[in-house]
């Protein structure tokens, strides 16, 4: 584990700890709050399990009046909170600090109203992704993102993060489905910014708390959009013998005013991992293979499904297949899908980076990170949501031998330095939270980042929201950790993650 | 009149701002001066930005465009239809409403005021088709956020909070939109003669299927008549939807709707692609208050309330048109009836909505709110937002609130 410097404890309030727990009974039923080492462990960390730290205490509120309570307490006694809402976040947004009050959301678990007329829920935060597609689809709709971690992740969670998914070049991540929100500052203050109403006056704020990591305030509920499902939906699974005729024809594809629900990019050693680990049946003479899916009208989907194949062609794809129903639709899905067990299963450990990129750099990306491969005598598999130009790559090693680890999280900020100099940037869907905190600089100057802590003190003047995410504490760029998986033992690691 | 500074560079722009900033001198920011919206306030200077003009790069597979703030709207459409795209959000024409003729100003004006046309409730607002910018806070500092790409989470969306902040935090000086390929053919299907309620079960109807609507607007039989198209009876109310994508894909789900809504198949027709751009395009650009000298508001309701709205101002001496399927009223108001106009008001904050002055006279300006944020705390907020950008309050002060 990488060094890492959090925000100076503040001793006065840890050695308050018995009578602020027992502040904290007043304002919530007791059984909500955890102060006994035990039952704290599970809050100790989130999915980015290299980093731990016990808080001083969690509570669980039940409602909107009992999360302003509990944080104008705080804010009246200058004690930190770090919210949480499923804890699957890849960045560690909701690792605690030593003397914060874990605020979980866990008990925010109900869907208030389902609206079709409006065509919009009416949630509490703590609800799960899918449950909404879920609470939606006998009427035929589903809420439009979809991050791989659906199951499991919380709607609050994705709007801290602004969670994308496979689809967001045609639908738009969680920032342009969410409509609405309750919000309660720091101070105690609750806020609704939008509401079932297509946009707001004045400034928008709805879009600026939209992945604000936990910084700005704590949600209480959400109103998210849901749209019909499509008629059709058809995919292609594609090869070609090499990473740049792929990338082409994605460039190619787009340009030739075809926007598809969802385009991915595998490469050789993820295709060879992936097919082993979940027999796929994906092509093995190739260097990479693409997956479109196309939705609409059947004839809109069986059009464009034509106008890919010629372009595929003129790309020179050597292997092409139209899937032929649902079915094996999803089974193209499916080695995708397995891509991150794939490589758990192929090395005991690995580091999942997420920058996004220009798409027409994606060769050049490549190349430079084969080429950081060798420098750093590790090895790498890629994937690439090809649609909005984010990259995974996967950097494999063993954290048995010794300086393994600081070698791939070497490795990883290299290549997320490498995404920045072509025009991308840092994250595309995990956020930055502690992961890249300390990266922030390559991307921004000081000028940029204080503007940003500004605001962030227009909204919490004494700091005590989530503090020492996203923004450096030191003002100085250094090497930040990453997604580190030992031995398949991923936090959640039941939960897809693509 | 305020003394006019015209910087074609963005340092320029900094150094101008940083020099008011010391002297605590207000700037009124302009681009075109196609649209005087938001509060009338009076400032010692004024910052023009039309000059801050070009493309800086368009990378049609990338799917975006990055342009200086005062290059004009309609020479970044030009651009784009070169290579077949569009913003798809489609940005308003207002000139036709400030002036009676076209003049859709500066993309750094569009972005200040976050106005999306008809197509607003199908591809987003143009808040949700901007990627990054750069400008210069009241300090006179360079500030930037977002970049070139759609899924980036990278820092707070400051992009967002410029949009539609009225210049009141920062005088952009380069904007990165997301463009989209155009559609291939547009047709609208037009039900005539029948009230807006059942309009509006018509646009609820059609979104509760998978024929992805792209357009869906409602014109009253007084105002239908300003239309000037060979296939559109315009004696009677006007109920239209637009369906827009591949032809042989539009053509199926217009006779699908043609289908579903059977009960109205006697005044059902359907407007052909080129009409039916046409049509959007008029009705997008405020076409029907052409010029007017009156008081031109916008209205934003949850769709199911906007019926009841209505109906309570049916006999007053109000013009309305629907858009948005039902999520906008745009609504036009005697110059000099100010009891009406508060009366309007006060419902729509009944309704869950909110109103916006668009268009005005300036005694009318002078009284009367722009915006209708009755939420203390978030006028509070606003406020440390505005001082976090600009502590002295010199950018565009007062434009959006008063002391704001």
């Amino acid at each position: 584990m990488s060094t890492l410097v959090m925000p100076q404890i503040d001793q006065s309030v840890l050695n308050d700890r018995e009578k602020i727990v027992r502040d904290l009974k007043r304002f919530t039923n007791p059984i909500n709050i955890i102060s006994d080492p035990e039952g704290i462990t599970p809050y100790e960390t989130d999915a980015l399990s290299a980093y731990k730290q016990k808080p001083m205490v969690v509570v669980l509120p039940e409602n909107t009046t009992e999360v302003s309570n509990i944080l104008k307490y705080c804010h009246e006694n200058n004690i930190k909170i770090v919210p949480r809402g499923s804890g699957t976040g890849l960045s560690g947004g909701a690792l605690p600090l030593a003397d914060c009050v874990l605020l979980g959301l866990s008990k925010f678990n109900k869907i208030l109203e389902i609206d079709f007329e409006n065509r919009c829920v009416v949630t509490q935060p703590g609800v799960t992704n899918l449950s909404l597609t879920k609470a939606v689809e006998h009427n035929g709709f589903y809420y439009a993102p979809d991050p791989s971690s659906q199951i499991a992740c919380s709607i609050g969670g994705n709007i801290a993060e602004n969670s994308g998914g496979v689809h967001s070049l045609k639908y738009g991540t969680t920032t342009n489905n969410v409509l609405g929100v309750e919000i309660v500052l720091m101070d105690g203050t609750v806020m609704k910014f939008g509401g079932k109403k297509l946009e707001s006056e004045g400034y928008d704020l709805l879009g600026l708390i939209t992945g604000s990591e936990g910084l700005l305030g704590v949600l209480t509920e959400v109103t998210v959009k849901i749209l019909k499902k499509p008629q059709s939906v058809k995919a292609l699974l594609l090869g070609f013998q090499s990473v740049e005729d792929s990338g082409q024809c994605v460039s190619d594809i787009i340009s030739g005013g075809i926007i598809p629900a969802g385009m991915e990019i595998m490469d050789k050693p993820l295709i060879k991992a992936t097919d082993d680990y979940a027999k796929a049946g994906y092509p093995k003479d190739v260097e990479a293979i693409l997956i479109v899916e196309l939705d609409g009208t059947e004839s809109e989907v069986n059009i464009l499904i034509k106008r890919v194949e010629e372009i595929a062609k003129k790309n020179k794809s050597t292997y092409l297949r139209i899937s032929k129903n649902d079915e094996e639709r999803l089974r193209f899905w499916l080695g995708r899908k397995a891509a991150f067990p794939a490589i758990g299963d192929m090395s005991p450990d690995y580091l999942c980076m997420d920058g996004t990129i220009p798409r027409k750099k994606l060769a050049e990306v490549l190349k430079e990170i084969t080429k950081l491969s060798q420098k750093h005598g590790l090895r790498v598999a890629n994937c690439f949501h090809a649609g909005d130009g984010n990259l995974h790559p996967l950097i494999m090693f063993d954290s048995n031998i010794k300086s393994e680890l600081k070698k791939a999280e070497k490795f990883g900020a290299d290549i997320l330095k490498y995404c920045v100099k072509v025009g991308g940037v840092l994250t595309g869907e995990h956020g930055v939270g502690i992961e890249k905190r300390d990266l922030m600089c390559e991307m921004f100057n000081d000028e940029d980042i204080q503007q940003q802590l500004n605001i962030k003190q227009a909204f919490d003047e004494k700091s005590l929201l989530n503090p020492g995410k996203v923004y450096p504490i030191l003002h100085r760029c250094a090497e930040g950790g990453k997604m580190h998986v030992h031995k398949g033992e991923a936090k959640f690691k039941d939960i897809p993650r693509f | 009149m305020p003394e006019i500074y015209s910087p074609s560079s963005e340092h320029e722009v900094a150094d101008f701002i940083k020099n008011c900033n010391s002297q605590e001198i207000p700037i009124e920011i302009t681009g075109h001066n196609s649209k005087p919206i938001g509060r009338l306030i009076q400032c010692s200077k004024s910052l023009n930005l039309k000059n801050l003009s070009g493309i800086i790069e368009y990378f049609p597979e990338e799917l975006y465009i990055k342009v200086k703030a005062g290059t004009p709207l309609a020479l970044i459409e030009a651009e784009l239809d070169k290579k077949n795209q569009e913003l798809s959000f489609e940005p308003s024409d207002m000139g036709f409403l400030y002036n009676g003729k076209s003049n859709k100003g500066s993309v750094g004006g569009a972005v200040a005021c976050n106005l999306s046309g008809s197509r607003r409730f199908r591809a987003g607002a143009l808040r949700d088709h901007i990627l990054g910018f750069r400008g210069i806070n009241g300090k006179g500092e360079i500030v930037k956020s977002g970049g070139t790409v759609v899924k980036n989470v990278t820092g707070y969306d400051v992009s967002k909070l410029i949009t539609g902040s009225y210049g009141t935090l920062v005088a952009l000086t380069e904007i990165v939109l997301k463009v989209q390929p155009k559609n291939e053919e547009s047709q609208t299907l037009l039900v005539n003669n029948i009230n807006l309620k059942k309009a509006l079960n018509i646009f609820s109807k059609s979104m509760q299927t998978s024929v992805e609507i792209s357009g869906a607007c409602f014109y009253p039989a007084k105002m239908s008549k300003f239309f000037k198209l060979n296939d559109l009876d315009t004696t009677t109310s006007i109920t239209a939807i637009r369906l827009e994508g591949p032809k042989i894909s539009v053509v199926e789900r217009v006779n699908t709707l043609k289908k579903l809504f059977d009960e109205y198949k006697k005044t059902i027709s359907v407007l052909e692609n080129y009409q039916s751009r046409i049509f959007w395009q008029n009705t997008t650009d405020l076409q029907f208050f052409n010029n007017s000298p009156n008081v031109v508001v916008k209205i934003i309701l949850p769709p199911v309330n906007t019926d009841q709205f209505i109906n309570k101002f049916e006999n007053e001496e109000l013009k309305y048109v629907v858009d948005w399927a039902g999520n906008l009223i745009w609504a036009e108001i005697p110059e000099n009836d100010s009891v009406l106009l508060r009366q309007l008001r006060t419902e729509v904050i009944k309704l869950d909505g909110h109103m916006t002055v668009i268009k005005a006279p300036n005694h009318v300006r002078i009284k009367e709110d722009f915006l209708t944020t009755v939420d203390e705390n978030i006028k509070v907020l606003s406020l440390k937002i505005k001082e976090s950008f600009d502590p002295k309050k010199i950018l565009n002060p007062g434009k959006m609130y008063s002391g704001i």
